[in-house]
């Protein structure tokens, strides 16, 4: 019976080609968006998980306001460096802890002997102790003693090839050069770790031991920070130890405090607090300390796959059960001649299984075919065949397959098995069919979605539009920013200045793509101001060219701009008050005057505010830097000048090639997500509307059909061939202008939501809602009056014949 | 064989009962050839979906073979008609994505038949009705006459003990008619296979043995046909 049954199911999907390659193409499409959500999912949770030792250990993370790009505090995971000798001394179960300093700048300069040096990322200096921690697999030399050494490096087996194009390169010597000045340290190699095979959170390409990190600084009022991470002796209760861990912190601050003469409230006040706490390493990349972790991220994508996989299986329930009419006979033959209705059930739920066999199959080849494209795309490294986790996969991907086998069988194989015999082989259908409101429901529900989607790629689109021609306060146009620190009276700087096409060489802490903010309190008539410092060289507000509102920005002819002065921007202006220009502020005892206010600039993406900003030039009241060298050119074609400045950058600095990048791209990148998000919604609005568009289609087809009578009455008792084709499109566009009337709310509630994330957006357009509403509906009356128009022509004769 | 005592069946419409069939009892003996005649609508479908169980009567008391049909379960109903009964129809009502072969192999998977006794029971059919070398063909490549042999075909092959025919060759041209009768006639005195049958033409029902006249829901008329 099994092989009857499935010949009859072949048979008929053959019959129906149409209906059964929108069936199957719809379902493998929504399967394929799924899938791959599936596996980037399976990625994204797989992190640190490439040793079962891994378990035990955990990573600390301590609550402050350093380096914070809000100037909040956070749950950084650079701590003070004493707090390793802190808990490796009250924690007993911590068998080991291990300081790893974090990597910085763009990269160090690797240099081997008689060979050229490359910029190498991610190469982190740890205390000994760091493989005792984490039990990387060594190839070459051993795992216990390798760092025990100053001046010892151990590479990642993909470094090593990378450098040396071998693994055997125990007892080589690499100079490591970590700025553009320095002499380099010579380091030893004396071991390679294997790669692991699935992500790590803790990043590195190399691993120096320069013996830095077995120190903390020797004054108390310096401190140094670094990750810490500790291995236990066994799995611990976080909560518990956590508890521990806050109390062993706070007392350590109070006898930190009581030695740098400063009173516990008089730090911990307007809300901040001190804080201390371990989470498992595991779960270490889901929790980052102030980006939104993948799963919040992701949210929006899971929500579309979703959606999608559901506008196909609504698809695939509509056409069956609207095909169902051709089944309706043998389903009745079947009943009278003694079929249970299990056994009915059972036949028609095979043949969605094998149309979903066969979607999963078109699935599996598309996943292959897309998976580069969307590697390269959303800059992951997925892979499928050849995954670690492809036993789990193929478990997962079994759970789909038989979840959606049920949900879009099951509803036809129970409306098909309940016909009523008689009544089905009397040749009256629509009594013995029902389920026609809930395959409206269907329609209204997929272009509900559809809708949505028009909507909020419309709404994206504007604010994507409105932020690439927002006036970002500078111009970006024609300016380099060299990765590299600088002092005033480099002599690099003044040969780069000769250089002719270069107009001003300058530095600051703040410039899109690197920013560093410095939270500072000043105090304008009394009141106390929360502010962001920034110190700048002389011609950097120029070089980047802000616009003055107020005042003037700092030049050369004003000595008094090396000594107290200070330029707001203009959310700093709004805070203080009015007419500022020649008025005085103070920070701590440092008097500063103000003399010029400037247009706020964006110096990070739109997602975020300006904050209220002092710039000064002079080192009162401390300076800092970062490594920003920005370089502003004459005219657009600076090509033949930028060659230039790397030559003398090479002749300079041989052992350190230039790393430079244009402010441009650095803010192309900082809306690099929004496009992102914006061309995957695309892509999915686009898919979500043919299938609504196929799954109409199909209804159509089937409303035409079962009309046949009432259309052929209808012609002869004179109607037009348009009147009918305009009966017929009349119920469908009930169901879109329905699901358009819902679609709205959904759609504004959901795109303002998305608004908001921005500091500078768009208001609420409407053109979007009214395009959506136009096209949804221009599209569906298209659609049906195909099937509708094919109805109509018919002779009605042979109609009446059939009956 | 079969017992009807007071068979109704009626459609209540806002209080307004529409009788379909009304008072209707009779019994039918193993071996007989019944055919219910009437104008249309009296409700001789009817009453045969009744025999056939394809409908439940609204009140009354039917015997099929001493079990009470009305207080059998669903199952228990499909059980007995898989067993005893095979319907022929007006319409054939054969599966179109079927062959002809597994058209008539249907009713006996459902009979959980063995293979191999399947095959030989379609072949002995496939050879009485002369049709061994149609058995690839599907349903649209046959002419009526031919489709309503493989509907008689299906029908016999799970062996029932009674057939019921609606129409059977209403349908068809009276030569094709004929030789379905024919058929019938045979199968009722050489295998004494019960039939009864739903028909509008006089000359088809004297075939039978028996005439019950059916109008507005009633018996008006049962006779017995004593040859010719």
């Amino acid at each position: 019976m099994f092989k009857l049954n499935l010949k009859i199911a072949l048979r008929n999907l053959f019959k129906n080609k149409v209906y059964a390659a929108i069936n199957i193409g719809g379902l493998a499409l929504g399967l394929t968006a799924f899938v791959l959500l599936l596996l980037f999912v399976n990625h994204e949770t797989s992190y640190d998980k490439w040793s079962q030792e891994l378990k035990n250990v955990y990573q600390l993370r301590e609550y402050h306001d350093y380096a914070t790009p809000d100037n909040r505090q956070h749950w950084m995971e650079a701590n003070e460096s004493r707090i390793g000798a802190l808990v490796t001394d009250k924690i007993p179960q911590f068998k080991y802890v291990t300081k790893l300093g974090q990597g910085w700048g763009d990269g160090f300069s690797v240099k081997p002997d008689n060979a050229n040096p490359v910029i190498v990322e991610d190469v982190r200096d740890a205390d000994s102790l760091f493989f005792k921690v984490f039990p990387y697999q060594f190839i070459q030399g051993d795992r216990l003693t390798a760092i025990s050494k100053p001046n010892t490096i151990v590479l990642k087996e993909s470094l090593a090839l990378k450098i040396f194009g071998t693994d055997k390169v125990l007892g080589k010597r690499l100079n490591i050069i970590m700025w553009r000045d320095d002499p380099g340290t010579m380091m030893t190699v004396t071991g390679v770790v294997a790669d692991p095979k699935t992500p790590e959170s803790v990043k590195f390409t190399a691993i120096t031991h320069t013996g830095d990190r077995e120190k903390d600084p020797d004054h108390i009022n310096s401190s140094n920070h670094c990750e810490i991470y500790a291995l236990a002796n066994e799995q611990l209760d976080t909560l518990q130890m956590n508890k521990t861990l806050q109390k062993v912190y706070v007392d350590y601050k109070k006898s930190s405090f009581a030695k740098r003469k400063i009173t516990f409230d008089d730090y911990y006040k307007n809300g901040k607090r001190p804080g201390l706490k371990i989470i498992p390493l595991k779960d270490a990349y889901a929790t980052p300390s102030f980006d939104k972790n993948w799963m919040d991220k992701i949210k929006p994508i899971v929500a579309l796959s979703v959606f999608l996989l559901l506008v196909s299986i609504i698809n695939f329930v509509n056409l069956a059960t609207a095909q169902s009419v051709q089944r309706a006979k043998e389903v009745g033959v079947k009943k009278v001649l003694g079929a249970y209705k299990k056994q009915l059930i059972i036949q028609f739920l095979i043949e969605a299984v094998l149309q979903t066999l066969a979607a999963l199959f078109i699935c599996v080849i598309l996943v292959e075919v897309l998976l580069p494209t969307f590697n390269n795309h959303f800059d992951v490294q997925l892979t499928f065949w050849h995954s670690e986790q492809l036993p789990s996969l193929v478990l997962q991907l079994f759970g789909v397959f038989a979840l959606v086998s049920l949900l879009a069988g099951f509803y036809p194989a129970l409306i098909l098995s309940k016909y009523n015999p008689v009544k089905v082989l009397k040749g009256n259908y629509e009594t013995g069919f029902k389920g026609i409101a809930l395959r409206n429901g269907l329609v209204v529900i997929q272009f509900i979605i559809a809708v949505t989607f028009i909507i909020g790629i419309g709404v994206m689109y504007k604010q994507t539009s409105y932020v690439a021609n927002k006036d970002l306060g500078f111009n970006r146009d024609r300016l380099l920013n060299i990765s590299a620190n600088y002092n005033v009276g480099d002599p690099l700087v003044e040969r780069i200045k000769k250089i002719t096409g270069v107009k001003y060489v300058a530095t600051t802490t703040q410039v899109m793509g690197n920013s560093f903010n410095v939270p500072g309190e000043i105090t304008y008539k009394n009141n106390d101001v929360e502010v962001n410092t920034v110190t700048v060289t002389m011609d950097a507000l120029p070089a980047l060219g802000v616009q003055v509102l107020k005042g003037r920005i700092f030049s050369p002819e004003y000595k008094q701009d090396t000594v107290n002065t200070a330029v707001l921007n203009e959310t700093a202006a709004k805070l203080l008050g009015k007419n500022l220009v020649g008025e005085k502020f103070n920070q701590g005892k440092n008097i500063f005057q103000i003399v010029g206010i400037i247009k706020d600039y964006n110096n990070e993406g739109f997602d975020k505010a300006v904050l209220p900003t002092v710039y000064r030039v002079t080192h009162l009241g401390g300076m800092s830097s970062t490594n920003n060298m920005l370089i502003r050119f004459e005219s657009d074609n600076y090509t033949s000048a930028l060659k230039a400045v790397e030559a003398e950058w090479k002749r300079t600095y041989p052992n350190f090639p230039m790393i430079y990048t244009s402010v441009e791209d650095a803010f192309q990148k900082s809306m690099e997500a929004t496009r992102k998000q914006m061309q995957i919604i695309g892509l999915f609005s686009v898919i979500s509307i043919a299938l609504s568009l196929l799954g109409l289609f199909a209804l159509s087809t089937f409303m035409a059909k079962r009309r046949t009578k009432e259309i052929a009455i209808r012609k002869i008792l004179g109607a037009s061939d348009f009147q009918i084709i305009n009966m017929l499109i009349r119920s469908f566009l009930v169901l879109v202008v329905a699901a358009n009337l819902i679609s709205w709310p959904i759609a504004f509630i959901l795109t303002r939501s998305w608004l908001e994330g921005f500091a500078y957006r768009i208001d609420m357009p409407f053109w979007p809602f009214l395009i959506a509403t136009v096209v949804s509906v221009v599209i569906a009356v298209f659609t049906v009056s195909l099937q509708a128009r094919k109805a109509a022509v018919n002779n009605p004769v042979d109609a009446l014949k059939y009956e | 064989m079969i017992k009807l005592q007071n068979i109704e069946k009626y459609y209540a419409n806002k209080g307004v009962k529409s009788y379909i069939l009304r008072h209707v009892s009779t019994e039918i003996k193993q071996g007989e050839f019944v055919s219910i005649m009437g104008p249309s609508g009296a409700g001789k479908s009817t009453l045969l979906n009744i025999l056939g169980m394809l409908e439940e009567p609204t009140y009354g008391e039917y015997n099929f073979m001493g079990e009470d049909v009305t207080a059998l379960k669903e199952r228990q109903r499909i059980e007995l008609y898989r067993n005893h009964i095979g319907f022929v129809f007006q319409a054939y009502h054969l599966i179109d994505e079927m062959t002809v072969a597994e058209n008539i192999e249907a009713p006996l998977l459902y009979k959980k038949i063995p293979g191999s006794e399947r095959k030989s029971r379609i072949a002995d059919v496939l050879d009485r009705f002369n049709m061994v070398a149609k058995k690839d063909l599907f349903p649209n490549q046959l002419s009526g006459g031919q489709q309503q042999l493989v509907g008689i075909a299906r029908a016999l092959v799970a062996q029932p003990s009674i057939i019921l025919a609606d129409e059977p060759t209403g349908n068809l041209q009276s030569a094709q008619a004929e030789q379905i009768m024919e058929l019938f006639k045979k199968l009722n005195e050489e295998d004494g296979i019960t039939i009864i049958q739903v028909t509008h033409s006089e000359k088809n029902a004297q075939y039978g043995s028996r005439i019950l006249t059916i109008e507005d829901g009633v018996i008006k008329e049962d006779i017995s046909v004593n040859g010719l």
